[in-house]
């Protein structure tokens, strides 16, 4: 059984995690399921991988509409593997 | 019926029940909302977006009003309206055995087992471990990237028996769910950080799971002392006790999903029933 931590340090201030959406998710070619780097390589699962939105969409199984938010920012511990993990360096962490 | 009730809410059949579906019209209101299923986490609720949500409660007299809207949606008692929102969407924490008794005795035919979302939108990964009955079942069936590729998807009584067992061994937290109250639909295999249920709760202090209806119980007499069960608890409620060469349990934080009981070769690890421990009876 690997060992959880239940709290990771929080280090004081925001973190803000940016994701240029015009290199990795909607619309572009990269379809953020198949790559999911970022995902696996945060230890406290800030990101998520979600449907983009908007009810109207005509389809929500098209890889063009998926993308990845920096859902939980305040839970980084700005170790920035995010960064060295995203292939096409569309991440980019500001504190 | 909801927790504390005296008697437990989800060995109740009723809230598996064709009735309750159909008076909520479910089908298509849970149908509704898993086609959309991955958006709901980043959508905003009552106008605050859920993006940079921890930064938001810390502000001081907001912080407390999100974390109460919050609550109030997911513990929301009234009939399901909205599927873009969690309303009504809260579970508590299961011990193998009742998560056993709810697969043999209440939970709705057919039942599947399907890939957890959670698990899919923070990892990027699909592994089936969550189990859903009834109407759930014939939802998913609509929707090909909830259904494992490889393993087995619809499940009888005895082999969803046999998976949970398993994925309770490995260490994943038993989770049963209203979807949406008071409808059962959801007996989830956890795994924080990656549940999108234990995390508000874990990290932010919003009650979006009960804790379970037991509390671990320790026999010190037994306990020898090799700290396997330290690394088994997901909620770091067991340390190790220098002085006295076994462990302690700090039982107040204990969620009781029976995890520990598990890595205990010598079994000083036990679960007790919250009602019987005064100072933690009605704490969930």
């Amino acid at each position: 059984m690997k060992p959880r931590l239940p709290r990771l340090p929080r280090p004081k201030g925001r973190t803000r995690i940016e994701i240029d959406t015009s290199i990795c998710g909607d619309g572009h070619e990269v379809d953020p399921r198949a790559c999911g780097r970022c995902l696996r390589a945060c230890e406290p699962a800030v990101f998520t991988l979600h449907q983009s939105f908007g009810v109207e969409e005509p389809n929500p199984y098209d890889p063009q509409f998926w993308r990845i938010t920096a859902l939980w920012p305040c839970l980084c511990t700005r170790c920035l593997k995010c960064v060295e993990a995203c292939p096409a360096g569309a991440i980019r962490v500001r504190f | 019926m909801k927790h504390g009730a005296g008697g437990k809410w989800y060995l109740n059949a009723r809230n598996y029940s064709e009735e309750i579906a159909r008076k909520y019209n479910l089908r298509e209101f849970l149908l509704e909302q898993y086609k959309n299923f991955e958006q709901i986490p980043v959508r905003k609720v009552a106008g605050i977006n859920p993006v940079g949500l921890g930064y938001k409660l810390r502000i001081p007299i907001i912080g407390r009003i999100v974390k109460r809207t919050a609550e109030r949606l997911l513990a929301s008692r009234r009939p399901p309206s909205n599927p873009f929102r969690a309303e009504g969407h809260i579970g508590q924490v299961v011990p193998l055995e009742d998560g056993i008794a709810i697969l043999e005795t209440c939970a709705a035919e057919p039942i599947i087992e399907k890939n957890c979302m959670c698990r899919y939108m923070s990892r990027g990964v699909k592994e089936a471990c969550c189990i859903n009955f009834g109407v759930m079942s014939e939802i998913i069936d609509k929707l090909p990237r909830f259904i494992p590729e490889k393993g087995k998807y619809h499940l009888s009584r005895s082999e969803a028996v046999v998976r949970f067992r398993e994925h309770n061994r490995r260490g994943y937290i038993g989770t049963i769910w209203f979807g949406p109250y008071p409808y059962i639909n959801n007996l989830c295999s956890c795994a924080a950080p990656e549940c999108a249920g234990l995390r508000p709760r874990l990290d932010y202090g919003i009650t979006s799971i009960y804790k379970a209806e037991y509390v671990v119980q320790l026999d010190r007499s037994r306990c020898r002392g090799c700290l396997d069960c330290v690394q088994a608890c997901p909620f770091g409620v067991l340390k190790p006790d220098e002085t006295q060469g076994c462990i302690k349990a700090d039982r107040g934080r204990c969620f009781g999903c029976g995890l520990c009981r598990h890595a205990c070769p010598t079994g000083a690890l036990g679960l007790q029933p919250r009602d019987l421990v005064p100072e933690l009876r009605g704490r969930y």
